[in-house]
């Protein structure tokens, strides 16, 4: 039988990216969100200890999870579907800031994302999981414990999400030599890293974080979009998505900020753009029907069977949405909303460098011997470096940087040294919105994957102390 | 999601979508039970192909899935000479030429989806059959008394279907029930003591009133139930499940109630597994709460330290951290 191929699935602060190795794209993109029936007894739990009374200490107090019987623990959605259930269930993010919090819903999140989503049996499966740079160990080893023990998964490779981007840079056209050396500026939607790596290792005491990403960049489009009266005609719950939307649709990052302002004053038609969107008022569908649940030929359990009535009773009670229409227009946020990146003034009050700055710095902290390498190769990932001209912009920024420090200790030097220069490229490919998990699939359809990663046999030798072992690939290079 | 669904997720959101636009496709997905898909565009955007690789396709060949699948796919499956290699089923969807509603076009996605679940009905279609030849060539024996002296030969064929490497269900048509017993192994300790938890509950859940009508099952570990008995090679290691469902005709009388009952069936080990994992998953969950429970009561048996104030000589205070 030829091998099932490894399951590669990048979980980020706001979407998860999954799908099967070799694949270009992958199968599934969703919010990283687990909608569960938990938080009203949770609820009603602490309502009750706070009324007064403390409860004994030792004694084992029910708590909501104790006291839940039957199928409760299965009734739960993720991703998009969650979205959609969020007025009947509570939602939940387990990651933040790109690391897992909550692992009693993280592993809910994989138990549905694998059965339901991907529909393969983990014991037949390789599992290659991301982490965000500078993970630590006990996180690995909580995930190991899970993939292994919970889900028996044949092997398991936890790789560095900037070490995948860097790999699936190789696809531009602009990449001549396929190195693991680079700096990987990673935005999505809770942080941004700038990371360097060295030969597959990155070099952990360089890394800086950004506190602006996605999520950011979207409440200043509505703060802008508020500040101009733009939202009176959207629904308070929809306003979130509308600016993300115009966000992800319209924006784009200008070369000279003045310069942009004064071609919109000057022809505002010409650049104010429109947006229609739906509002969402809700109404009821009934009469689902309800299929006949007597044949089910094995009767799984008889709680289970009572779950699917509720379920079903939920069905019936779905609501729709019925659309009605709005418009709005779009403007000066075309610009400025990425614009926080370069001069985050505008946004921030308690962070104020520069991405250009940042990325320079982060490489002059690494080993000299490096530096060359890494400005050669600044690599784009994830959904927040999606801006047009983002790319452009950066390169431009970095390149007077470094350039003026160069003028200015061949001035020092009494014009006596001259510099060759040194190359600055900055790397967009079409891969990159979902770069960290390509680059997860290239790695993991790899003949070499197998060795690297951790196997079930090697987990019953050493335990989950395993993971704290890191292995980089290195003839895939 | 409480049950498995038939369907699988990623046919039928790739379809859905290149069915409003085509677009050019190459992916490699998989089904449970080491079923492999290959989803691709090779001559044109609207020409989809679909392929299924199914490790047990010799044993269904044996029990009709061809003409099964021609029967439910006709004018999309190819023939076995044009079938992809490397797989054992190819559907050639052309985008041009879709039904003109969309509601058949979702019909047409939804039956597509339904790939695997429609290879996999082809044994047990045939066994329903066979069970209603049996009881219309069966004579009533004289009084009722004598009914469990039933001569053997009023038995059908025993189909095997080696549905996993080492797992297989075994379908028996007699003249008044089809039996269907499934093998399963459990890889680790404590998969199996979860797994006889389970099947023991699931055993005893018929007794209850409201599910009276559903199908007998028996469950037994490390021995083969008899019907299987004879056959040679058959596992009977600790870590070894049998179990056995007994389906009356009323429990495919019509065809939708039979496609149903197929459809949960089949699924049957894969759902066992499932459960398995999602109980695993909430022991944690438990594990974990009790842990920071535990931890909340060392946290609170700490002695507190005592804090004399610190004064410098000119009678300042300060703290030390
Ligand atoms: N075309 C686009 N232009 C701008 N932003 C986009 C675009 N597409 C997606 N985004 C934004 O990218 C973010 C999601 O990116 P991504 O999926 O890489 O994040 P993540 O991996 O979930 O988060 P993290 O890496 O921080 O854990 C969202 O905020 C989304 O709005
Ligand atoms: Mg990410």
């Amino acid at each position: 039988m030829s091998r099932q191929p490894p399951l590669v699935i990048d979980n980020g602060t706001g979407y998860t990216k999954m799908g099967f190795a070799g694949n270009s794209e992958p199968s599934f993109v969703f919010p990283t969100v687990i909608a569960t029936h938990q938080s009203a007894s949770s609820g009603s739990a602490s309502a009750a200890s706070s009324g007064g009374r403390a409860p004994p200490p030792v004694a084992g107090k029910p708590s909501h999870l104790a006291s839940k019987r039957g199928i409760e623990d299965l009734d739960f959605f993720i991703g998009d579907e969650a979205v959609a259930n969020s007025k009947t269930y509570s939602l939940h993010y387990p990651i933040r800031h790109g690391q897992i919090e909550n692992w009693d819903h993280m592993e809910r999140f994989w138990e549905q994302s694998i059965f339901k989503y991907l529909r393969a049996e983990p014991e037949d499966h390789y599992v290659l999981l991301t982490e965000p740079p500078l993970n630590p160990p006990e996180n690995r080893e909580n995930t190991a414990e899970i993939m292994f023990e919970s889900f028996n998964v044949q092997g398991l490779y936890i790789a560095v999400q900037a070490v995948l981007a860097l790999a699936a840079s190789w696809t531009s056209s602009k990449v001549a030599e396929r190195t693991l050396t680079g700096v990987v500026i990673d935005s999505g939607d809770g942080v941004t890293h700038t990371i360097p790596v060295a030969e597959g290792y990155v070099i952990g005491s360089s890394i800086k974080h950004i506190p602006i990403a996605g999520r950011d960049i979207t409440y200043f489009v509505q703060q802008l979009l508020r500040d101009r009266g733009e939202t009176a005609a959207i629904p308070p719950e929809d306003q979130l998505r509308v600016a993300e939307k115009i966000k992800e649709d319209y924006t784009y990052v200008c070369q000279d900020i003045v310069k942009e302002f004064k071609k919109y004053d000057a022809d505002p038609y010409k650049y104010f753009a429109r947006f229609s969107g739906e509002h969402s008022v809700t109404g009821r569908v009934s009469g689902v029907p309800s299929s006949s649940t007597d044949l089910t030929p094995s009767h799984l359990l008889f709680a289970h069977r009572r779950a699917q009535n509720k379920f079903e009773r939920f069905l019936a009670n779905r609501i729709i949405s019925v659309p009605q229409k709005y418009d709005l227009d779009v403007g000066y946020e075309r610009f400025l909303a990425p614009e926080i990146f370069f001069n985050p003034e505008i946004y921030s009050s308690d962070f104020l460098t520069p991405l250009p700055e940042v990325v320079d710095t982060v490489i002059q902290t690494s080993p000299i011997d490096v530096r060359r390498g890494l400005y050669k190769n600044i690599v784009l990932s994830g959904g927040s470096t999606m801006f047009k001209d983002f790319g452009k912009r950066l390169q431009r920024d970095v390149k007077a940087i470094v350039d003026g420090r160069i003028a200015g200790s061949e001035e020092r030097s009494g014009s006596l040294m001259k510099s060759s220069g040194v190359e600055v490229n900055v790397i967009s490919h079409k891969r990159q919105r979902y770069a960290v998990w390509y680059g997860g699939s290239l790695m993991a359809s790899t003949p070499e994957f197998y060795n690297v990663s951790h196997s079930r046999v090697d987990y019953e030798e050493y335990g989950p102390s395993l993971v704290r072992r890191f292995s980089v690939f290195g003839s895939a290079v | 999601m409480i049950l498995l669904e038939s369907h699988s997720v990623i046919i039928h959101d790739v379809l859905t979508d290149r069915f409003e636009k085509p677009s050019r496709a190459d992916i490699q997905f998989v089904d449970y039970d080491n079923v492999r898909f290959h989803l691709s565009t090779p001559q044109s955007k609207a020409q989809v192909l679909l392929s299924m690789g199914i490790q047990c396709w010799p044993d269904l060949v044996k029990f009709g899935a061809r003409e099964h699948l021609q029967q439910q796919y006709a004018g999309l499956l190819l023939g076995e000479a044009e079938t992809e290699p490397e797989y054992n089923v190819s559907l050639l969807i052309d985008l041009e030429k879709l039904p003109a509603t969309p509601e058949e076009q979702t019909e047409l996605i939804n039956q597509i989806s339904l790939l695997k679940a429609t290879a996999m009905s082809a044994p047990f279609l045939s066994a329903f059959a066979e069970q209603a030849t049996l009881q219309a060539n069966y004579k009533e024996p004289a009084g009722a008394q004598q009914m469990d002296l039933q001569p053997s030969e009023h038995k059908g064929e025993l189909k095997v279907v080696r549905y996993r490497e080492e797992e297989a269900i075994y379908i028996q048509a007699s003249h008044d029930h089809v039996t269907i017993i499934f093998s399963t192994v459990f890889k680790e300790e404590t998969d199996r003591v979860y797994g006889r938890v389970f099947l023991q509950e699931f055993v005893d859940a018929r007794q209850l009133q409201s599910l009276q009508s559903a199908p007998q099952v028996t469950y037994s570990n490390r021995e083969p139930p008899l019907e299987i008995r004879h056959i040679p090679g058959l596992k009977t290691g600790e870590d070894w499940g049998y179990v056995t469902f007994i389906l009356f005709p009323r429990h495919f009388a019509n065809p939708t109630k039979a496609l149903s009952t197929i459809n949960r069936i089949q699924l049957f080990r894969d759902y066992l597994h499932y459960h398995i994992k999602c109980s695993k998953a909430y022991m944690h969950s438990r594990m974990r709460y009790r842990v920071a429970e535990f931890l909340k009561i060392l946290n609170r048996a700490k002695p507190e330290v005592a804090h004399a104030e610190r004064k410098t000589a000119s009678g300042r205070t300060f703290r030390t951290r």
